[in-house]
């Protein structure tokens, strides 16, 4: 079965020959090897290869998984051959600039509205998270086009709080 | 002795003092917020009260429901942790007044010492020396003043401060307006006080500490000191005893105890407490402010004086006299502690609340750990993202560091960022290990260093155990794929498993 892969932002390829306990698998172009392979605890694989002894801990999440060997952490997405070739080829544009919460937290002071012209630096919406609360700032000048934070709100990471021009 | 005590607090500190009394045989009451009824100290506690709803104003932070709860559960004392009402002037008279025992110093001690601008006027009077600043509670204009009369950079300091909170460095005029509105709204929700003042900032200072202990008869001793110069936000990330700097000139310990009991014996000072100092880069100190309360810290003077601070502060709050002298006060080894927080240490420290699939601890010689997670347990957005102190003991300072790299090695969170990489990385530093300590190391260190590489090997290894789990589980964990793709990843899956 062979896998492309996605490994901290690096592409990879992974071909499982057989899985464990006597695993055969190839990696990109490279020869087949062989590695001992146990499941000693759910999500954690027990890996013996050329000699040389590896825990590696697995994680689900959203987006993809995450792997954990002596606490070196690598973010993995496993991906769909069909998909492999499609790629998107826009980049990042000169569109509305979106802010969203860098964590997750509470609004504590929203300090602009829809239509005010921002400079940069100035300040825009305070989170807190854990008694710790940060400015988010205009990083250009512009104008709020929308403020979708409100006071006292709970965010989650990545939601969007306010849009600039 | 107290039959049963209260822990108004939570988290790791609470879990801490609740193993010292048990070892005294003293029974535990925890208190509790909605966000924290299945928090370890409550489950660890004999007995434990609700105090209220999640945000702090309205639980660990209400006196009277503290109060309330120590009535009904029968509590002849109280100990108050740090953070929250531990440095509360009023909440010691308050327990005075409900007769119960405050284990902590008197609430007349608290007020001279607890605020930070009334600690430097009683410092001077007892003549230590301070940093320049104000000696007041300052307005918006009053700290531009300032900056005026004494140039940038400088620090806006909370009041009533603590832990980092409500602080904030101020290198240019223009961001003094904002950095001041949100030190004081910070300084309002975590002390239920904005008040503001100024101090100049000195840049490549130390943060070096010291732990005193006095009992109600006079006696006061002091355990040495701990150097805490390595900072993020301006809150302590690693701690320990001895310091470096002083091991080189250890007449520093002597000059810096004899000044700390000076100045804590002006505010008629009892139990246990620290007296922060700066030290400039000519070794020159200065008095900062004093802790009335135990320290976040405290474990690293334990690993090397032998004491349990908790047990000396429960026997000095019960009236006994301190049974140990200056003389017989002794400093062994190294220890070292790390802060592990649920945060993001390559994204600017940010808090990184969330649910842990997995935790490994480190054990083995020479490893302490003071945490209140576990497998499965959400750490609350609510509160301070504080883990647990890993803290570890060696003959010297360089096998405590080797130490601490190991036991970081084992140390396995899943499910959340943690700051636990980073430490390894920041220990295997040659300004670290040669002790070259300053309160801006950490900022430092990032313009010196990028996010570690992991080593191309173990990349190897992570794209196998992705694979074969992706195999176990039969379709790729990137779950945009839909039910018919599923089921072809799954025939596919299942037919090589066959072969």
């Amino acid at each position: 079965m062979k896998l492309p892969l996605r490994i901290n932002g690096a592409e990879g390829l992974v071909e499982i020959l057989s899985p464990g306990p006597a695993c055969r698998f190839r990696l990109g172009e490279g020869p087949e090897r062989e590695a001992d392979v146990r499941t000693p605890e759910p999500c954690v694989y027990s890996i013996l290869l050329d000699g040389r002894s590896y825990d590696a801990h697995i994680e689900e999440t959203p987006a993809g998984l995450v792997v954990v060997i002596d606490g070196h952490r690598f973010e993995i997405q496993v991906l769909d051959p069909r998909r492999w070739k499609r790629k998107s080829a826009h980049g990042v544009g000169e569109g509305p600039q979106a802010v969203a919460a860098p964590m997750p937290g509470k609004v504590v002071r929203v300090l602009v509205a829809a239509g005010h012209a921002v400079e940069p630096g100035q300040g825009l919406v305070v989170v807190e998270a854990m008694k710790m609360q940060n400015e988010l700032r205009a990083s250009r000048a512009g104008r709020v086009l929308s403020v979708s934070a409100s006071e006292g709100a709970k965010v989650a990471a990545g939601e969007i709080l306010v849009t600039l021009e | 002795m107290f039959r049963k005590v209260l822990i108004a607090n939570r988290g790791e500190i609470a879990v801490r003092i609740i193993r010292t009394l048990r070892e005294m045989g003293i029974a535990t009451v925890a208190v509790y917020s909605e966000a924290d009824r299945t928090s370890l100290h409550v489950r660890m506690a004999d007995e434990a009260a609700a105090v209220g709803p999640a945000p702090s104003s309205e639980s660990y932070l209400r006196i009277d429901r503290i109060l309330a709860a120590a009535r009904d559960r029968g509590a002849d004392a109280i100990h108050p942790g740090y953070g929250f009402l531990s440095e509360n002037a009023d909440f010691a008279a308050a327990c005075e007044d409900a007769g119960v025992v405050f284990i902590g110093p008197s609430a007349g001690a608290i007020r001279k010492m607890g605020s930070k601008t009334a600690a430097r006027q009683t410092a001077i009077e007892g003549g230590t020396p301070v940093v320049p600043g104000t000696d007041h509670s300052v307005t918006l204009e009053e700290a531009r003043a300032f900056s005026a009369a004494h140039g940038y950079p400088i620090l806006l300091k909370a009041v009533a401060g603590g832990g980092g909170k409500g602080m904030r460095l101020v290198e240019h005029e223009a961001d003094l307006e904002s950095a001041f509105r949100n030190a004081a709204s910070e300084a309002e929700r975590a002390f239920r006080n904005p008040e503001i003042y100024v101090e100049r900032y000195v840049s490549h200072s130390r943060h070096i500490e010291i732990q005193l202990v006095g009992d109600r008869h006079g006696n006061m001793i002091h355990l040495g000191e701990r150097e805490c110069s390595l900072q993020r936000r301006h809150q302590k990330v690693v701690e320990e005893c001895p310091s470096p700097l002083v091991t080189l000139h250890p007449e520093m310990r002597e000059a810096m105890g004899a000044a700390a009991i000076k100045a804590a014996r002006a505010a008629g000072y009892w139990n246990a407490g620290t007296v922060e100092f700066l030290v400039d880069a000519n070794h020159r100190f200065y008095f900062l402010e004093m802790n009335t309360r135990l320290q976040v810290e405290h474990p690293v003077t334990e690993l090397v004086t032998g004491l349990d601070l908790v047990r000396v502060q429960v026997e000095i709050a019960a009236g006994l006299p301190l049974t140990i002298r200056q003389k017989d006060i002794s400093w062994r080894g190294a220890a070292i502690e790390a802060r592990i927080y649920a945060e993001d240490p390559y994204n600017d420290f940010l808090p990184f609340p969330g649910t842990l699939t997995r935790l490994t601890r480190p054990m083995g010689p020479g490893v302490r750990v003071d945490g209140c997670v576990y497998d499965g347990w959400t750490v609350p957005m609510e509160y301070d993202p504080l883990l647990a102190k890993l803290a570890v003991w060696g003959a010297t300072r360089d096998q405590a560091i080797e130490r601490m790299i190991r036991a970081l090695r084992e140390y396995d969170v899943g499910g959340i960022r943690t700051n636990i990489g980073f430490f390894r990385q920041i220990l295997e530093d040659e300004e670290l290990r040669a002790g070259r300590l300053h309160t801006g190391f950490i900022d430092e260190f990032f313009t010196r260093h990028r996010p570690p590489e992991p080593p191309a090997a173990l990349a190897a290894v992570a794209a196998l155990a992705a694979g074969l789990h992706t195999v176990s589980r039969g379709r790729p964990a990137d779950a945009d794929s839909t039910g018919p793709r599923m089921s072809a990843w799954l025939k596919s899956g299942r037919k090589d498993l066959l072969q």
